[in-house]
């Protein structure tokens, strides 16, 4: 057993170093005073109200999408539910830049993409675009969690609840909703990492202009492709934070669910 | 005048129920498990498809869907909700009768006050014991005011001292505030405690409905799938005495019952109203028997033990505890005493 340890030891220690190497070679790249300047400039404060807007209007549309979804496949049987349930899945698995062409082509020059320009809704190459290819991505991630979470919570407090006197919607925001937001939150969670971290998809459908559908993920590619290390390295060193604050979150949450924590407190 | 009326309620599972529930009556459903107890008191509250009529005093409540019955449901797990306190559990089940948080809240106080558990009111669920969770949801059930209340094997999940307590406690509850409630029970002794009237359930079939001291007298309560299935002993002779009992034998032996007034053949009395000791007991030589362990079945905190005396075979059901403490094991004898009112001709 030791010598298995001592290889695994040294397989772990590497992993750790291949890792930690990666972080620092962002972080040192440039002087404290460097990374200020980058970071203060217009075009990544930019980007990170941009990817802030964008993520959260993504998210709003992956919940009023994804939750009813979730919550329908976990509570009904009908035909071609099963087909229903692996088509959410797709986007999943699909490389973002795939999806980003399905897009483009679903919204660009067609009947629909027509239509939605005339009322005013135009998806290519605008900010929009970036909220559709980051909800595209995020919805079904929030479905498959609300899915889970909805069949944590045993149908049968729903009827407690209508004999109590709860209409169906009282009942699901009143009792069904609160008691698996566990779940759900989890899923938002890591829906908005992928949202905010969303590049392939969203180059195809929002295309990559600086100053107007410059994300922070888009305004590292167009520094690195343009020299401009300083930015690029600033909006990089965001995303990074931005996955350790939400890894944080996500382990905060798997521990009061082992605690029961957060199942109480809704009045 | 009735509160609810079925007429040819039916479906999967039930067959042709017709019976009504008057108003401030406990109606007791009791049958073996599988009968359709548990159903029949989800179609009344809008829960199972059903055919047939359902009225309230209010009319037809066909079309009516679960949240607009009135009818108050205890589970039988409960379900409290665990992420809400035992105020919020309550002022959830408050409809817009009740207008304002101030006012839920006092009433949800009142409530729990009359079940007796108002200091506990900021606690959730999984802070509570059994029996407080029972006086919560049915505090919960009670805050929805309901027109009639159902009960599904309420006191079942409790160990049988806080049960027994509970018992008393609903009885004194039900004459506080006079609500009218139908509730399922496979446990005879409970439906003979609390019920007006006790209707039997057997294979989706409403097939007896009797008050609670003819329980013993009906010899169909649906085979041995009772948890609590009285001994029926077969008496040989039987001579009135000057005192108000009657004197019958039994397995040789001489005991006495209350005259009742009725012709019987027949004596009923529950296992757990036998009472078993080792030793002799002090107290009048009446009703006493002696008896052989032939068998001992230990279930969820009781033992029912059966006993052979003289030809004849009686069970008796005791707790674990004194089991334990009589350290009894099947060849033993034993002492019993037949508790005298709780013997019942038939």
């Amino acid at each position: 057993m030791k010598g298995l340890h001592r290889l695994c030891f040294i397989a772990l220690f590497l992993l750790a170093f291949l890792v930690a190497g990666v972080l620092f070679a962002l972080i040192f790249r440039l002087s404290f005073k460097e990374l200020l300047d980058s970071i203060s400039s217009q075009e990544v404060l930019f980007a990170l109200r941009l990817s802030l807007l964008t993520s959260f209007g993504a998210i709003i549309i992956a919940l009023i999408l994804g939750l009813p979804s979730g919550y329908l496949l976990a509570r009904r049987s009908f035909r071609g539910k099963a087909i229903l349930d692996t088509l959410l899945d797709v986007p999943l698995v699909m490389t973002p830049l795939v999806a980003g062409v399905g897009l483009l082509f679903l919204f660009g020059q067609t009947f629909l993409g027509r239509h939605l320009a005339r009322v005013g809704i135009n998806f290519i190459f605008s900010p929009w675009g970036a909220v559709l290819a980051q909800a595209f991505i995020a919805a079904p991630i929030i479905a498959r969690s609300g899915k889970s979470a909805f069949e944590e919570v045993s149908p049968r407090y729903e009827w407690a609840a209508q004999t109590l006197g709860l209409k169906p919607f009282q009942t699901f925001f009143l009792v069904t909703l609160p008691m698996a937001r566990q779940g759900i939150l989890s899923g938002v969670v890591l829906a908005w990492a992928r949202a905010i971290g969303e590049f392939g998809a969203t180059l195809m459908v929002a295309g990559a202009t600086r100053m107007k559908t410059e994300t922070l993920p888009i305004a590292v590619f167009l520094n690195i492709s343009s020299g401009e290390l300083g930015i690029a390295l600033s909006c990089a060193l965001i995303l990074i934070a931005v996955g350790f604050i939400i890894l944080l979150i996500l382990k905060q949450i798997g521990n009061n669910h082992r605690h029961g924590l957060p199942m109480k407190g809704i009045q | 005048m009735a509160v609810i009326s079925l007429v040819n309620v039916r479906n999967m599972i039930l067959k042709d129920i017709t019976f009504e529930i008057n108003e401030g009556e406990i109606f007791a459903l009791v049958g073996p498990s599988g009968a359709g107890k548990t159903t029949l008191l989800q179609v009344l509250a809008g829960l199972e498809p059903y055919k047939g009529k359902i009225f309230s005093d209010e009319g037809s409540l066909d079309s009516v869907p679960p949240y607009k019955r009135r009818m108050g449901y205890l589970f039988q797990d409960l379900l409290l909700f665990p992420h809400l306190t035992v105020e919020g559990n309550l002022t959830i089940a408050m409809g817009r009768e009740i207008k304002g948080k101030e006012q839920k809240r006092k009433k949800a106080l009142e409530l729990l006050e009359v079940v007796g558990i108002a200091l506990l009111s900021k606690r959730y669920p999984d802070e509570l014991s059994g029996g407080e969770k029972q006086r919560v949801a049915l505090a919960r059930a009670l805050a929805s005011s309901p027109g009639i209340l159902l009960l599904d094997e309420p006191f079942s999940s409790l160990d049988f001292r806080i049960a027994r307590y509970l018992r008393l406690e609903f009885k004194r509850l039900q004459k506080l505030l006079g609500f009218t409630a139908l509730f399922v029970t496979h446990n005879l002794q409970e439906a003979q405690e609390l019920a007006d009237r006790i209707g039997v359930l057997k294979d989706g079939r409403l097939v007896q409905v009797m008050k609670p001291e003819d329980l013993w007298l009906k010899g169909d309560l649906g085979g041995e799938s009772f948890l609590e299935q009285p001994n029926i002993l077969y008496i040989h002779n039987q001579r009135a005495t000057r005192n108000g009992l009657i004197e019958v034998e039994w397995a040789g032996l001489k005991f006495f019952i209350p005259d009742e007034g009725k012709p019987f053949d027949r004596v009923a009395i529950s296992p757990g109203d036998i009472f078993i000791s080792t030793l002799e007991p002090p107290g009048p030589q009446v009703n006493r028997f002696n008896g052989k362990i032939k068998k001992i079945t230990e279930t969820g905190g009781m033992a029912l033990i059966n006993l052979e005396v003289g030809n004849e075979n009686i069970d008796v059901e005791i707790t674990i505890e004194y089991l334990r403490t009589l350290n009894l094991s099947v060849g033993d004898h034993v002492c019993g005493i037949l508790k005298l009112r709780a013997l019942h001709g038939c």
